[in-house]
């Protein structure tokens, strides 16, 4: 029953998230220029109705299938990873033992999505877009997982429901503050957003969507703000713990917790310049990859001493 | 028929003909993600099987393991990007004779087997004695294939790494003819010209790139036959890409 709930509240979740999304991607640029912020809850409307009616371009021999297929992948990917998130006690879409594992799948499929994304377009700076993706995506990905496995060890379990409650006595933020900055970056790198959009960049005119317009185009956008509400949620239920709070009930904790990183993402997104490829690489295999090792080792240690 | 066996029978079908596709595509792109599906469609059944961390575990990690094949197929192969169309197949006769001998054997296994046919109890905590059997009993093993997949990673990354041991790995290299003993496939970089002049007279022997070059009759630069006009004189090239190559040319005795 309280399946059959979570499944109906997760489309409303994912809906009013990006809507969120859309409108917070004007609004923080509006606020920081101190523009009127009228124009931040029209635009993505109106861009949105535009690409809708706008015609689909095309290349010459794309991958017609896989370019199809992408954005939707993308999409589905997003909203997998939110069915694994608790809304309140006992409300899951997927109660699985193992969600922390179907999230790492999503991340990973990911990185498949984005790339067949700009790979199937047959044309050169989707492909580069693509290429310099997988580089920087994969081994974002890789350092997450690091990061949820020092999630879990308190908890004893691989299943998200266990580590929200295992949350009760203390956040998993406090625990290892250094994996929630980590896991915030992921959010960044999957949803292609600011520092980590290898993918689709200004210096690629648009990376993986320089040679698509209309539908196409939209697709892609709903699944980048889509993966974003995910991420967004998956941060607020590991990190912060998510249904978890005082007073108010578990749902609106969540809803409150997962727009406030919503809102994290989207001002890093904005304020945080971008590294070039090959210095990131260095500065997650050199630094950021060492650094989830031992902050899953020093959960480890606190467990082993204090546990 | 239940829902389970309806959901079986049509994993099982995407599993065959997504495995049977990957060898009939003619892109190494296209084939590794074609195998990343029949993975996922068996991760998938693994997971009927109330295995839920080894098919997840299965997706995940073929996800991740096909797209590094694929980078590294590409970059390997002299096929940029993927999307030209290519032979995938080699050696036919022996690996006919070798798909022969597995489909019979595995045959063999599977009707000899007898699998027992017990559900799992809902209650039973696999996944914990999962990672007891992992970390306990079967430790030599889990640790045996780590390491022999972590030498193998050291090795991938060394033979793709352009800065190797022994210089840069792509001096000299030239792309393979379209056509049988034709001209090199690819781009070709300019030289500045009157830098480039120096080094047609200067390097003796052992550059087969600046040979080449003299020996083409419009090496020069001009175009000699005026008639035609429309055509695109040809370059001055030098078909080792990138700068690092250049002082290894400046140091040619002469």
């Amino acid at each position: 029953m309280t399946q059959v709930l979570a499944t109906l509240v997760l489309p409303l979740v994912l809906l009013g998230g990006i809507a969120l999304a859309a409108v917070l991607d004007r609004a923080v640029p509006a606020l920081v220029a101190g523009r009127s912020l009228k124009a931040s809850f029209v635009g993505p409307i109106t861009v949105a109705s535009s690409w809708a009616v706008a015609q689909t371009g095309g290349t010459e021999h794309p991958d017609k299938v896989n370019w199809i297929l992408a954005p939707i992948l993308y999409f589905t990917l997003a909203a997998i990873g939110l069915s694994v998130v608790p809304f309140a006690p006992g409300v899951v879409a997927a109660d699985l033992d193992s969600g922390i594992v179907l999230w790492g799948a999503c991340e990973s499929l990911t990185v498949v999505a984005v790339f067949l994304h700009g790979w199937s377009a047959n044309s050169p700076l989707p492909l580069i877009g693509a290429y310099r993706y997988v580089a920087i995506g994969l081994p974002a990905m890789l350092l997450s997982m690091f990061v949820l496995i020092a999630a879990a060890l308190p908890a004893q379990s691989l299943a998200v429901t266990d580590i929200v409650e295992a949350q009760r006595s203390v956040w998993n933020i406090v625990r290892q503050p250094a994996g929630f900055v980590l896991f915030l970056m992921l959010g960044l790198s999957l949803s292609l957003r600011g520092p980590f959009d290898y993918a689709d960049p200004y210096d690629l005119v648009g990376g993986t969507t320089a040679e698509i317009s209309g539908t196409a185009r939209l697709t892609w956008w709903l699944a980048r703000l889509a993966m974003l509400v995910s991420v967004s949620a998956m941060t607020a239920t590991v990190f912060l713990g998510g249904y978890l709070g005082p007073v108010l009930p578990g749902f609106v904790w969540l809803v409150l917790k997962t727009s406030l990183v919503l809102v994290v993402l989207v001002c890093a997104g904005e304020v945080f310049a971008r590294l070039p490829p090959d210095r990131m690489m260095n500065l997650i295999w050199l630094a950021l990859l060492p650094l989830s090792f031992l902050m899953l080792v020093a959960v480890g240690v606190e467990l082993l001493l204090w546990g | 028929m239940g829902l389970i066996d309806l959901a079986f029978l049509a994993l099982s079908a995407i599993a065959i003909v997504s495995g049977w596709r990957v060898f009939a595509t003619d892109s190494m792109v296209r084939a590794s993600f074609l195998l990343l599906l029949s993975f996922t469609a068996v991760g998938l059944i693994i997971l009927m099987l109330a295995a839920p961390y080894i098919g997840i575990a299965t997706i995940f990690m073929m996800a991740v393991e096909m797209m590094v094949m694929a980078l590294f197929m590409v970059m390997f192969m002299m096929n940029p990007a993927g999307l030209n169309p290519m032979m995938m197949v080699h050696q036919n006769r022996f690996a006919i004779g070798a798909g022969v001998v597995a489909f019979l054997g595995l045959s063999a296994a599977v009707l000899t087997t007898d699998f027992p046919t017990d559900p799992v109890d809902p209650g039973r905590q696999v996944i914990r004695d999962l990672g007891l059997e992992m970390l306990g009993p079967s430790m030599l093993i889990f640790e045996t294939a780590g390491v022999t997949l972590l030498a193998a990673m050291v090795g991938a990354v060394v033979l793709s790494a352009r800065t190797g041991r022994f210089g840069p790995s792509d001096a000299g290299s030239r792309p393979p003819g379209l056509e049988v003993g034709g001209e090199p496939a690819g781009r070709r970089v300019e030289k500045a010209s009157g830098h480039g002049h120096h080094h047609m007279h200067g390097s003796h022997g052992g550059n087969e790139d600046v040979e080449h070059a003299e020996r083409h009759p419009d090496a020069d630069g001009h175009d000699a036959d005026g008639g035609e006009s429309g055509r695109r004189p040809p370059l001055r090239s030098d078909w080792s890409v990138g700068e690092r190559t250049m002082p290894l040319k400046t140091e040619a005795p002469s």
